[in-house]
C-alpha cells in the first residue's frame, strides 16, 4: 500500500512554473504528488521573454508555453484567474482572495517580479487606476491592450531603456509611432554594459528611428483622462499617445510577506531553494538566494531543475550555487551580449576594450589573471558564443586575450602540410600543394604529377577541394597549359 | 545516375567475382580475383555497383589481406588446463560447448546463457543466431553490437516515422539536395566512396556540417557548426525555435501529413536563441544561417552519424531531427528528409531480423502477442515457449558472470572487450564466465579469455544477403574457396542446435535455405523481406526492402505518400535539452570523445591485422587543442595521460587547433591499454540503450611517451 499522495502547491504560473512542472512530471513526480497551481492571471502559462512578438502583431496562442488543457491532459491542477493572498504555514492552508481555503503539504512561491510603478502626479486616475494611455509592459493582457491603442503616427514614450524597455521600443517604432525612450541611467542598458557601451548602442538604436534620452526621468504624467504627454525633470515636455513602463522590476513578495515568510530583497531560499519555513520553497525572480536575486529566466529554469531533483528524490543532493548571468540583445541591427563584471573590480584586474567608432563596434573584457570574469560586445557579437563558454567553465583566457575576441582565427597548431591524402600512394598534402603550385590545376592533372587518386580513388574528392583552396598561381597555369 | 568509372580501372577480369566489401554499411561492390592455385587474393573497386561507382576506401582495397593471413584461424581451440589455447577437433569442439551449455542451463536456468551478435553477420546469420537463442537456449538473452551503433536512430525513426530503415532514400538522392546538413558524422574517413555523392551535392549546393571537432568532413562544409559536446538536442529544438520564429515551417505540410506539431511548438518556443548559444556554443548568427539554408531551398536534408547518437538522450536528439524536418515539410519531398549514415555492415538488416533483446524478424517485437504468434508459427512452437525481451548489450555484458547471472555467452563477430564502454568492467566480467565461446576468423581481445574459439569463414568465402545503408538488400557471393577447417556461423549454429536437442528446427545451414526461411518469418513484417530470392538479387543486383511479393519491385523510397502508421501521418515528438550523464567539473575539467580513423574499422579486430593500415596509423593519438597543449606542457610527439571516473590511458600526443579548446577526442579502434572505452562512460539512453559514447568528463596531464608508443609516427 503506497502512502498517500502529498500536496503540492505553486503559487504563481509564469515560466519559472512551467519549467518546474516540465522538470517534476519527467522524474514522475505525479506518482508522489498531487500538484496545485495558482496564477493569477487568466489562462495558462506563457512564455513572458517573447512578449514582444505579440505587441508586434502575434496571435497570443503564439507564446502560450502551456494552454489549460494541458493542465487537464497532465493531471495538474490549474487555479486561474486565482491569487493566492496568504499560506497558513502552521495549519498548511492556502488561502486564496476569493475567500477559499485549501490544504496543502509543500507550498512553492514562484511568484515573480512586479514592475515599478513611479507615483508621479497624473501616473493614476483618482480611483487609483492607471490613467488610460498609460501601459505596464509585463503580461499579455498588457501586450493586447497597447497593441489595440497603438496607432502608426501616434506618440509613445517609452520609460526605461534597459532590454524590456528597448524591446518595446523597437516593436512600436516598428508600428509606425514615433518613439521615445526615456532613460535615468546616464546610458542605456547600464547593468549590462559600461557608459561606453551604452553610447554605442544609443548611436544604434538612433539610427533606427527611435529617440533617446538618457538622464532624465518624469516629473509629471500630462492629460485630462487619457494622456497627452510627459513632463520631463528638465521640464521639458513631450506630446505622447501613451506611456509604457519598463523601467525595472521587484522581487513579487506580498503573499509571502503576508505568509510570514522571511524576505529580505526576496524570499530568502538556502541551496535546495527551501525558506526556513517547513515545506515552504520559492524559486525565480521571487526567490532571493546568497544575497541576490535574479532578473531573467536561465536562474529561475536551473532552479527549477534543482528544485526538482530535491523534491521527487531524483537526485535529492542536488544544490544550487547561484547562476552565472548572460544576457543578449538581439534586434534588427541591434546586436549586444554581456556577461559577468561591466567594470574592473580589484585594482589587479585587467581591462581589454577593442573600439571601432565608425562601424560602431566595441568590445570588453574584464580580465582577472587568466580568467575572464566580464564581458560585453556591441556591435561585434561574433565572439559571444565562444566567450560565453570560456566565462561558464572558468577556462583559462589565450596568453594573448584577444585571441578570444576573434572566432575562427587559426591559434596556430601543427603544420598539416605532411597529413596523408593518399593512403595508397602515401601522398601528402604538402606534396599535392607543390604539385599544384606548380601548376597542375586539375585533378587529373594532379593525379598524373603525384599518383595521389589513382589507388582506390577515395580520395578524388580531397584533391578538388584542396584545388579549390589553394589555387594554382595563375602564371603557373598558363605555363603550363 | 549512370556508373562513372575511373580512367585507371581496368575491365573485370573474366574470372573476377562481384561481391561486397566486408566493412561499412556503404558496402561497395568489389571484385574478387583469385584462384585456389595463387595465394594472392586481389580486390578491385566495382565501377558498375550504383553505390560505390569505382571507389573503394583503403579499408576495402586492402581487405583481401585477411583472406590470405598467417593468423587467420583454421582449427577450433579450446582451452587447456593449464590456461593454454590448444586446437581441438570441430566435434570435440562442439562437444564440448553443447555439453557445457546444457550443464549451465541445467544449473542456473536458460537465461543464464547469452548471445552476442553483430553488425557484421549476413542477415541469414543474424536470423538463424536469434531463433538459436530463442528456440534452442531458450534464452531471453541476445543482443548485438549494433546497440553501440544504429539504436538510437532506429529507435527515434520507429516512434517518428513508425519505420527504422536508414537512409529512406537510395544514396543519390544525396547528390541532387539542395541543403544537405551533416550532423556528427565524418564521413570522409569513415565512408570515403560517399564524398563522390557530396562532392556532386555541393557543386550546386549548400553543406552545412555540424561536429565539435574540424573534422576532414567539416573542412569541406560551407559552415560548420562546431558545437560543445552533448548539445546537440539543444541545437536542433533551437533551430526548430529559430524556423517557427522566422515562419518558414510547411504549415500546409504539417497539417496533412503529421501529428502532435502543436505541443512542439509550444516547447521549443521556450528554447531562446542566446540560451542555445550558450549550451552549444553555436553563436545566433549561425544558427540563424543554418536554419534559412535550410528552409530556403526546395530541397534539403539531415543525416545523422553517431556523434548525437551515441548520447544518454541519442533517442530524443534524433526526434528532435525528425520533429526540424518534418516542420519544414521535407520529409518523403524529392531529394529530402531525414536520415541516418548506419555505421556496421550489415548494421541495417541486423537489427531487422531478431538480434535485438527486444525484436523478433522482420522488425516484429518480442512483446507484441501477435508479432509473437507470427513467428512462433514459422518456426513451428508454442507462442508461449518465446522467451521474453532480454538485456540490451552493456547490460547484457555488465550482468556476466556469477553476479549477475549469466554464465555462458557466445559471441560472433564482435569484439566487445574494445567495443564496450567502460572496457575494463567489460573485461573482467568476460573473465568470469563459466564459458566464454568466440566465433571470429582472428583471435582477438575478447577471445583472449575465451574457453573455445571456433574459427568462421570470411566475407568473400561465402554466401549471403547484407542490408546496406539505404536498405538495399544485397548478395554477397563466393569468391574464395574456404581454408580447411574454417567453417560458417550457420554450420556452427545448426550442429549446436542438433547437440542440444533441437535439431529438426534447424535443418539447413545453406544460406539460400535459411534466407528462404528468413523471407516466410518476415512476411507481414515492418521490414518484409517475402518477396526477395536470391535469384531476384542476382537477376537485379539489388532489392529494396519493403518487398512483401516475389512480383513486387522493392520500395527505394519511403515516405512519398505516407507513413508507416494506421493513420499514414508522421508523428512530432515533445523533447527537451537535458546535460550528458557526465559533465566536466573541476576535477574532470575536460570534455572526453571518440571517433574513427580512415585507416581503421571499429574495434579495429580486422584492420589491425592489415600492415598496409598499420604502417598507416599504427596507434591512437589524443588530439589536442594548441592552447590547451600549451597550458598542459605538452607537444605534438609526446604524451598525455588522460583519466576519468573509470580508468586512465596514456596516449601519444596530436596537437590539432581542429578540436575545441575544451575537449580531447581519441579513437577507439584500439584494445588493452590504448582502449579509448576504457575512458567511456556507460551510461545509457533511456529508450534506446545506447551507452554515451561521445561524452564524458577526463583531466589529463603530460607523462613521458611511454617506449611502447610510437612518437608523433602517425600520418594522421
Amino acid at each position: 500500500m503506497s502512502p498517500r499522495k502529498k500536496r503540492l502547491v505553486i503559487i504563481g504560473n509564469g515560466m519559472a512554473t512551467c519549467r518546474l512542472l516540465d522538470e517534476l512530471l519527467e522524474r514522475d513526480a505525479l506518482h508522489r504528488y498531487e500538484i496545485a497551481v495558482f496564477g493569477a492571471e487568466r489562462g495558462g502559462a506563457y512564455n513572458r521573454i517573447l512578449l514582444s512578438k505579440v505587441l508586434g502583431g502575434d496571435d497570443p496562442d503564439a507564446i502560450v508555453t502551456k494552454p489549460p488543457s494541458w493542465y487537464t491532459d497532465h493531471g495538474v491542477q490549474l487555479h486561474d484567474g486565482v491569487s493566492v493572498r496568504r499560506l497558513d504555514t502552521a495549519a498548511k492552508i492556502v488561502e486564496t482572495e476569493d475567500g477559499q481555503s485549501a490544504r496543502y503539504d509543500l507550498a512553492v512561491f514562484a511568484t515573480g517580479s512586479q514592475p515599478l510603478v513611479p507615483p508621479l502626479d497624473g501616473m493614476t486616475n483618482g480611483d487609483g487606476e492607471l490613467r488610460p494611455g498609460v501601459f505596464i509592459y509585463r503580461t499579455l493582457d498588457d501586450c493586447l491592450k497597447m497593441r489595440a491603442h497603438a496607432r502608426a503616427g501616434d506618440n509613445a514614450v517609452v520609460l526605461g531603456g534597459g532590454l524590456l524597455g528597448l524591446e518595446a521600443a523597437k516593436v512600436l517604432s516598428d508600428a509606425g509611432l514615433h518613439v521615445t525612450v526615456v532613460h535615468a541611467g546616464r546610458t542605456l542598458m547600464n547593468v549590462q554594459l559600461d557608459e561606453l557601451g551604452g553610447e554605442m548602442l544609443e548611436r544604434q538604436i538612433e539610427a533606427y528611428g527611435i529617440f533617446v534620452r538618457t538622464g532624465r526621468t518624469l516629473e509629471a504624467v500630462l492629460g485630462d483622462s487619457f494622456v497627452d504627454g510627459v513632463r520631463l525633470d528638465d521640464d521639458k515636455t513631450l506630446a505622447a499617445d501613451m506611456l509604457v513602463l519598463a523601467c525595472g522590476v521587484r522581487p513579487r513578495v506580498d503573499v509571502a510577506r503576508a505568509s510570514d515568510l522571511p524576505i529580505n530583497k526576496g524570499i530568502i531560499v538556502n541551496d535546495t531553494l527551501a525558506t526556513e519555513v517547513p515545506g515552504v520553497y520559492a524559486i525565480g525572480e521571487c526567490a532571493e538566494h546568497a544575497g541576490r536575486t535574479y532578473g531573467i529566466v536561465t536562474p529561475a529554469w536551473e532552479q527549477a531543475a534543482i528544485l526538482a531533483e530535491v523534491l521527487t528524490g531524483a537526485n535529492p543532493q542536488a544544490r544550487y550555487r547561484g547562476s552565472k548571468v548572460y544576457t543578449r540583445l538581439k534586434v534588427a541591427g541591434i546586436d549586444v551580449a554581456s556577461m559577468g563584471r561591466i567594470d574592473p573590480e580589484l585594482d589587479s584586474d585587467e581591462v581589454i576594450q577593442v573600439v571601432e567608432t565608425r562601424r560602431g563596434a566595441y568590445r570588453k573584457l574584464v580580465v582577472r589573471g587568466r580568467a575572464l570574469v566580464g564581458a560585453m560586445l556591441v556591435g561585434n557579437t561574433a565572439a559571444a558564443a565562444d566567450l560565453v563558454r570560456i566565462f561558464d567553465r572558468g577556462d583559462p583566457l589565450p596568453d594573448d586575450p584577444l585571441e578570444a575576441l576573434c572566432p575562427g582565427a587559426s591559434s596556430g597548431g601543427d603544420e598539416r602540410a605532411d597529413r596523408m591524402v593518399c593512403n595508397c600512394n602515401k601522398v601528402s598534402e604538402g606534396r599535392l600543394r607543390e604539385a599544384i603550385s606548380c601548376g597542375a590545376a586539375s585533378v587529373e592533372a594532379l593525379c598524373l604529377a603525384t599518383r595521389a587518386g589513382t589507388g582506390c580513388g577515395s580520395c578524388r574528392t580531397e584533391l578538388a577541394q584542396l584545388l579549390a583552396r589553394h589555387p594554382p598561381p595563375p602564371t603557373r597555369i598558363a605555363a603550363a597549359g | 545516375m549512370l556508373p562513372q568509372p575511373l580512367p585507371t580501372l581496368r575491365a573485370p577480369d573474366p574470372i573476377a567475382t562481384r561481391t561486397h566489401c566486408p566493412y561499412c554499411a556503404f558496402q561497395c561492390g568489389m571484385l574478387v580475383t583469385g584462384t585456389d592455385g595463387d595465394p594472392r587474393t586481389e580486390v578491385k573497386a566495382d565501377p558498375e555497383f550504383p553505390v560505390n561507382r569505382g571507389q573503394m576506401c583503403i579499408k576495402g582495397f586492402t581487405a583481401g589481406d585477411l583472406i590470405d593471413h598467417p593468423a587467420r584461424l583454421t582449427a577450433p581451440k579450446l582451452r587447456a588446463r593449464d590456461g593454454r589455447m590448444v586446437p581441438a577437433s570441430w566435434d570435440a569442439a562442439l562437444d564440448f560447448v553443447a555439453e557445457r551449455l546444457l550443464r549451465l542451463r541445467a544449473a542456473h536456468g536458460p537465461a543464464a546463457l547469452a548471445a552476442f551478435g553483430s553488425g557484421a553477420l549476413t542477415n541469414e546469420k543474424a536470423y538463424l543466431l536469434g531463433k538459436f537463442v530463442r528456440v534452442a537456449l531458450g534464452s531471453p538473452n541476445i543482443d548485438y553490437n549494433g546497440r553501440y551503433c544504429m539504436a538510437s536512430a532506429a529507435a527515434g525513426q520507429n516512434k517518428a516515422f513508425g519505420v527504422d530503415r536508414g537512409l529512406p532514400f537510395p544514396i543519390e538522392d544525396i547528390a541532387r539536395t539542395k541543403v544537405l546538413l551533416l550532423w556528427g558524422g565524418n564521413c570522409a574517413l569513415t565512408m570515403p566512396p560517399l564524398m563522390q555523392w557530396i562532392a556532386e551535392q555541393q557543386s550546386g549546393g549548400k553543406l552545412i556540417v555540424v561536429d565539435p571537432r574540424r573534422t576532414e568532413t567539416a573542412r569541406l562544409a560551407d559552415l560548420h557548426l562546431q558545437l560543445t559536446p552533448g548539445s546537440d538536442l539543444a541545437l536542433a529544438c533551437g533551430l526548430l525555435h529559430l524556423a517557427i520564429d522566422e515562419r518558414l515551417c510547411d504549415l500546409d505540410y504539417i497539417a496533412s501529413r503529421t501529428q502532435g506539431f502543436d505541443e512542439v511548438r509550444r516547447a521549443v518556443m521556450q528554447v531562446h536563441p542566446a540560451h542555445v548559444e550558450r549550451l552549444t556554443g553555436v553563436s545566433i548568427d549561425d544558427q540563424l544561417r543554418t536554419v534559412r539554408l535550410l528552409a530556403a531551398e526546395e530541397s534539403g536534408m539531415l543525416l545523422s552519424g553517431r556523434g548525437p547518437e551515441q548520447q544518454s538522450k541519442g533517442v530524443d536528439t534524433v526526434l528532435a531531427f525528425t520533429n526540424l524536418m518534418l516542420a519544414l515539410g521535407k520529409v518523403g519531398k524529392p531529394a529530402s528528409g531525414y536520415g541516418c549514415l548506419t555505421g556496421q555492415g550489415n548494421g541495417q538488416g541486423g537489427r531487422e531480423h531478431g538480434q535485438k533483446a527486444d525484436q523478433l524478424p522482420g522488425y516484429r517485437m518480442i512483446e507484441n502477442l501477435e508479432d509473437r504468434e507470427a513467428l512462433a508459427r514459422v518456426w513451428g512452437i508454442d507462442p508461449a515457449t518465446l522467451p521474453g525481451k532480454g538485456k540490451s548489450a552493456y547490460e547484457l555484458l555488465d550482468a556476466l558472470g556469477p553476479e549477475g547471472g549469466i554464465r555462458a555467452l557466445l559471441v560472433f563477430g564482435s569484439n566487445v572487450a574494445v567495443a564496450s564502454p567502460n572496457a575494463r568492467n567489460i573485461e573482467r566480467k568476460l573473465g568470469s564466465l563459466d564459458l566464454l565461446v568466440v566465433c571470429d576468423a582472428f583471435e582477438n581481445e575478447t577471445s583472449a579469455t575465451a574457453h573455445a574459439i571456433l574459427p568462421v569463414l570470411q566475407w568473400a568465402e561465402e554466401a549471403g544477403t547484407m542490408t546496406n545503408l539505404e536498405g538495399r538488400v544485397i548478395l554477397r557471393q563466393p569468391a574464395r574457396a574456404a581454408p580447411a577447417g574454417a567453417r560458417s556461423d550457420l554450420e556452427i549454429l545448426c550442429a549446436l542446435a542438433e547437440r542440444l536437442g533441437h535439431g529438426e528446427r534447424f535443418p539447413s545451414s545453406t544460406p539460400e535455405v535459411v534466407f528462404d526461411e528468413l523471407r516466410r518469418a518476415t512476411a507481414g513484417g515492418r521490414a518484409d523481406y517475402s518477396g526477395i530470392t536470391y535469384d531476384k538479387i542476382r537477376r537485379a543486383q539489388w532489392i529494396f526492402w519493403p518487398c512483401p511479393s516475389e512480383d513486387h519491385p522493392g520500395t527505394p523510397r519511403l515516405f512519398e505518400e505516407r507513413f508507416q502508421f494506421p493513420d499514414g501521418r508522421a508523428r512530432f515528438h515533445v523533447v527537451r535539452h537535458r546535460p550528458a550523464a557526465e559533465l566536466p567539473d573541476a576535477a574532470y575539467p575536460l570534455y572526453f570523445t571518440t571517433g574513427r580513423y580512415k585507416e581503421h574499422y571499429n574495434s579495429g579486430a580486422q584492420t589491425r591485422r592489415v600492415s598496409a593500415l598499420v604502417d598507416a596509423q599504427p596507434a591512437p593519438r589524443v588530439q589536442v587543442h594548441p592552447r590547451l597543449a600549451s597550458d598542459l606542457g605538452v607537444a605534438s610527439g609526446g604524451a598525455l595521460l588522460v583519466e576519468s571516473r573509470r580508468g586512465s590511458v596514456t596516449f601519444g600526443v596530436e596537437v590539432s587547433a581542429d578540436v575545441r579548446t575544451d575537449t580531447l577526442f581519441a579513437p577507439f579502434h584500439w584494445g588493452g591499454k590504448l582502449s579509448a572505452n576504457i575512458l567511456t562512460n556507460p551510461a545509457l539512453d533511456p529508450q534506446s540503450r545506447m551507452p554515451e559514447f561521445k561524452v564524458c568528463a577526463v583531466r589529463a596531464r603530460a607523462v613521458a611517451l611511454p617506449p611502447s608508443l610510437p612518437g608523433d609516427g602517425g600520418t594522421a
